[in-house]
């Protein structure tokens, strides 16, 4: 899908196209069932008892009443049949609208009050607030009419309430013809024959409805149904297991090979499933990629272990699609009844979670669900709708960590980095939020909150550090390659009037990666002055050759290699590599991660690094307490002391 | 049998398009029940609806300014354009009626709809469908008037009526000519059935946030106010509206905080969302387009907003925008009986503000919808709301797209 725009298209569509089979195939039964009522009266018994038992129920309504035109006068109708005893016999006046039904439309009422002359025993047995529906019927050779009244409660017919009266007016016309023809051979085998067809259509109607057209496997619905069914019938001590599969990349198929392929390779991988399974289990695809198999019934789970394990195998071997060899794996996760869940939605469920599992531990391979597995996702679900409200509530607060001069400890600049603190004064690390921040789209909202709040007190931070430092802004991959958010990013900062103080921190990634970054983003910076640094160089793809291809103000060597440099050779002799091509290409190099006194000792002694980040130095502090904590010294010290207008950690 | 045919034509002079228009009607030899018409605001539609009136004596009419003028499957009718749909049905039934929206507004839509049920001779009876084409400003209390009689039980589609330049000169046409500030109701019982479809082509952008306070006026004439909702956003997460709907945008807005003024133009791939219900749990929005700040920091919208409400965040784009007129024109199409294969003609509400943004392809809008009508005949009108069915539920919204298609 291109975007969710288009997801709920197609769930829109799925479900219009999914409502309209069922509603088709509840009308096909209803007529089915009429037409053989109307059809199977012997001789002169009320052909209506039974299709008034039908239809009442589907169409909501209270009341049926049949009105036949008089033969020797065309403005009265008598009640020919009734579900009320009362009215039959009873002698209606045409009126327009009653005309207008005559000759031959269905016509719906608001309500049932002042639309025409009712006769005294109709407004004796019935009350005029209901909507009616009016269909034509042709009964012995006269015109005529069935009344339906909506039961009372019931908002009033709509249009689907039109569309089934349109279908069981013709039919029950036709009926009635033959009725009247004294079921001559001839009409009994043309009855017949459109009973039969309806009986075909209904049972085409009801396979579309419950299954998928591309695999013909049950669908969502059908699978929760068999489930249920299967659920229902269970006695104590039987299992039944569900297994989710989901194909791996799937949408890479789609993207590289066309619909034609994805299409194939989900009849293939259908294939190779209903080849592995029992005849007593059921294989359904549930939606796009996901498939899922009753697997039912079964003594010991490791039947099942081994019956999934060999679908997994069999998944594993590529598929031969339009002359490409085509990956079709699938992640499998299972759930048991009752051990997992009681009914089908808790068991989908909780095999969708072993699945999203199996994904993450491995593509392609099966997981079980348990309970810690539970949990685990009952933590994810909580901790995203605390997430959410904590965005709503703006509970994310900018830290900063000083960026020092290594041999005077001055600070030069700071890091701007993110913290969460909840509404219970608890202080979370990124590590705790921001991958399910990421996957809930928060992110680019908790960068401005963050940035927003640096630039309020940067007016603040220059009372207590001078206006000349620089400050970092961290943007990940994703948000790099957003032209949208970077564009409203830079403008932000340009805004401030400050550009010369911001720097933007980025991977490797970002600035390697091709596009509209280094296109259109990477000269807008550039233009405005913001500054470029390379974060945690040496992890990524720590190309030196491509290094000098980079602008770049700065470039941060990772903290994994300043981890006990002093005793590792390999992590100096990169440095020294990396400081020569930096100090070559004139970009200011800064160690990360600088947490012992024998770290920052070998960088002063045996580099030319001058400046260094790290809790040796400064652990990230809230603004506000960087302000108060800075006030506090500048009381203590001198009045002329340079703590004033700079800064000196000690 | 349902027979549709589209005329449009443009020029300055309201005389030579009508003149030009009469040559191609009548050439065409159709005895319409329905005429729809919409038309550039620097029309004299009193002279639109003199010359209409006197070729077509016993239709109902329907129509009014259109952003921009019309389009139809011939192409974009450009500035200067009046378009005309005709629809001829003798076996069906068409009924029109106009009302001032002065004092109870609901109360006016409601009388309006009876009316329009006794012009087509269907008194008490429910409509396949409901047309409407209103000025702008008060279309939840006609929705909420019309549903009073009807429910969710008929869809109600239609448009707010539109001028060139958001300045107040809007109109509607009606049975009884011209009227400023009004409603005009249209039922259609149609003897070849209709396919309508109702969509917006926005998808949410992440951020989003709670309305905390809104203005409110009172409601016409009446004196009614309500003040848990209206159309002017004061405040969103306790926060002046203006100031976090910039930070959404990412500073979009800045140049325009601190001042009254337009930010149509600024909006209309960014715009708002209201959660309209979920299918199959993924949520089905309804998109609000706001055209101004204040000075004050409020934002002012298309249409009204409720306290508590959970605004979204929105985007677009041209392509899309695009696209998803010819998508609708389709699903208008699938749904009348026999399909594509049975259709004798559309009419298409497109948002003004979509078209201002997509501009220069708009040529292609009349091409999606033309190509997924196969040719048929249809006119377009480019307004400032749409109202249709979402969700089964009739509603108003800004920046949507609906088509109805009539079956022969």
């Amino acid at each position: 899908m291109e975007g969710s725009e288009e997801l709920r298209e197609t769930l829109v569509g799925m479900r219009r196209e999914l409502d309209m089979l069922q509603t088709e195939t509840a009308h096909a039964n209803v007529l089915l069932r009429a037409l053989d009522a109307l059809l199977c009266v012997d001789g002169d018994a009320d052909p209506f008892a039974g299709v008034f038992s039908d239809l009442l129920p589907i169409f909501k309504a209270s009341h049926a009443i049949v009105l036949i035109q008089e033969d020797n006068d065309e403005s009265l109708l008598e009640c020919a049949a009734s579900n009320a005893p009362a009215l039959v016999g009873s002698r209606w006046k045409s009126s327009s609208l009653i005309a207008k039904v005559l000759s031959g439309r269905i016509v719906t009422t608001l309500s049932t009050e002042g639309t025409e002359d009712w006769p005294p025993e109709a407004d004796a047995c019935l009350e005029r607030t209901q909507s009616a529906l009016y269909l034509p019927l042709a009964v012995r050779d006269r015109r005529g009419l069935l009344m339906l009244l909506r039961t009372h409660g019931c908002a009033g017919f709509d249009r689907s309430h039109v569309t089934l009266a349109r279908k069981f007016s013709v039919l029950a016309s036709h009926a009635f013809a033959a009725r009247n023809a004294h079921q001559t051979e001839a009409e009994s085998t043309r009855l017949k024959h459109l009973a039969d067809q309806l009986r075909v259509s209904q049972e085409a109607l009801a396979f579309r409805a419950n299954h998928d057209q591309l695999t013909g496997l049950p669908n969502r619905a059908r699978i929760q149904e068999l489930v249920d069914e299967a659920l229902a019938r269970k006695r104590p001590g039987e299992k039944l297991a569900l297994a989710f599969i989901d194909l791996d990349d799937f949408k890479r198929v789609n993207d590289f090979h066309g619909h034609a392929a994805g299409d194939a390779l989900l009849k293939g991988v259908a294939d190779r499933i209903r080849a592995e399974v029992r005849k007593t289990d059921v294989l359904g695809r549930i939606s796009g990629d996901e498939f899922v198999i009753v697997l039912d019934p079964f003594d010991e789970e490791e039947e099942i272990v081994a019956l999934v394990g060999r679908i997994r195998d069999r998944l594993q071997a590529p598929f031969e699609i339009e002359g490409f060899a085509v990956d079709g794996t699938g992640s499998i996760g299972v759930a048991f009844f009752p051990a997992h869940g009681r009914d089908y939605e808790t068991l989908r469920r909780n095999a969708d979670t072993a699945m999203y599992q199996a994904k993450l531990a491995s593509k392609g391979s099966v997981e079980f669900f348990s309970q810690e597995l539970g949990r685990k996702l009952a933590d994810r679900i909580s901790l995203e709708r605390r997430l959410r409200a904590a965005f709503d509530d703006r509970e994310f607060k900018c830290v900063l960590q000083a960026k020092v001069d290594i041999h005077t400890r001055e600070i030069v600049g700071f890091e701007a980095l993110v913290r969460w603190v909840d509404r219970h004064g608890v202080v979370h690390a990124p590590g705790y939020f921001l991958k399910s921040a990421n996957e809930l789209g928060l992110l680019d909202g908790i960068a401005n909150i963050v940035l927003d709040e640096l630039i309020a007190k940067l007016p603040s931070l220059d009372a207590c550090f001078g206006d000349g430092l620089r400050y970092s802004i961290n943007v990940s991959p994703a948000q790099a390659a957003k032209p949208v958010f970077m564009r409203a990013l830079a403008e932000k900062i340009s805004a401030t009037g400050r550009t010369r103080n911001f720097m933007l921190e980025l991977t490797e990634e970002s600035l390697l990666a091709a596009g509209v970054f280094q296109s259109e983003i990477l000269p807008l910076l550039r233009e405005k002055g913001i500054g470029i640094s390379i974060d945690d160089f040496g992890t990524g793809y720590s190309s030196l050759s491509t290094l000098a291809d980079i602008t770049a103000d700065e470039l941060k060597f990772d903290r994994s290699f300043i981890r006990a440099i002093h005793q590792r050779p390999r992590s100096q002799s990169i440095l020294r590599a990396v400081e020569s091509l930096s100090a070559a290409l004139g970009i200011d190099l800064v160690a990360e991660g600088i947490e012992t006194d024998l770290e920052n000792d070998y960088l002063k002694n045996k580099t030319r690094i001058r400046v260094g980040q790290g809790y040796l130095f400064h652990a990230p502090q809230f603004i506000d307490d960087i302000i108060a904590e800075h006030a506090t010294l500048v009381s203590v010290a001198e009045p002329d002391s340079e703590h004033r207008a700079t800064g000196v950690l000690r | 049998m349902v027979s549709v045919k589209s005329f449009i034509s443009a020029g300055a002079s309201t005389s030579q398009v009508l003149s030009d228009l009469s040559a191609k009607i009548e050439a065409a030899a159709i005895k319409p029940d329905l005429a729809c018409i919409f038309y550039d605001a620097d029309h004299d539609d009193q002279e639109i609806f003199r010359s209409l009136k006197l070729r077509f004596p016993e239709a109902a009419f329907l129509g009014g300014t259109s952003c921009g003028g019309a389009m139809s499957e011939a192409g974009l009718g450009g500035a200067g354009s009046i378009g005309v749909l005709l629809i001829e049905d003798h076996d069906g039934d068409y009924g029109v009626a106009s009302v001032k929206l002065t004092g109870d507004v609901e109360d006016c839509a409601e009388r309006a709809l009876h009316a329009a049920l006794d012009d087509a001779g269907c008194a008490g009876e429910l409509p396949e469908l409901i047309w409407i084409y209103q000025a702008p400003g008060q279309e939840e209390a006609v929705i909420a008037g019309l549903r009073r009689v009807v429910g969710d039980r008929c869809p109600i589609i239609g448009g707010s009526a539109a001028d060139n330049a958001v300045a107040g000169k809007w109109r509607q046409l009606g049975p009884d000519g011209v009227i400023a500030d009004g409603l005009v109701v249209g039922v259609l019982f149609s003897s070849g059935g209709i396919g309508f479809a109702f969509q917006g082509g926005y998808e949410p952008s992440g951020p989003s946030g709670v309305v905390t306070k809104v203005g409110y006026g009172a409601a016409g004439d009446s004196g009614i106010v309500t003040q848990s909702r209206g159309r002017e956003i004061i405040s969103i997460d306790g926060e002046p509206a203006a100031e976090v709907y910039n930070r959404w945008l990412g500073g979009r807005l800045s140049e325009k905080l601190g001042k009254s003024g337009s930010i149509l133009t600024d909006t209309t791939m960014h715009p708002l969302g209201i959660d309209a219900g979920k299918i199959e749990d993924v949520t089905y929005f309804l998109v609000v387009h706001p055209n101004q700040v204040t000075d004050t920091g409020t934002l002012s919208t298309f249409a009204d907003i409720e306290e508590g409400t959970r605004l979204y965040s929105m985007r677009g784009d041209k392509t899309r925008l695009v696209e998803r007129a010819g998508k609708v024109a389709t699903a208008a199409a699938a749904g009348i009986p026999g399909g594509l294969e049975n259709l004798a003609g559309g009419l298409v509400v497109y948002c003004a503000g979509c078209k201002l943004a997509i501009d220069e392809q708009m040529d292609k809008v009349s091409k999606a919808i033309t190509d997924s009508f196969e040719g048929m005949p249809f006119i377009g009108c480019f307004t400032f709301g749409e109202q249709g069915l979402v969700l089964d539920r009739n509603a108003h919204g800004n920046l949507m797209i609906s088509a109805i298609a009539f079956g022969r």
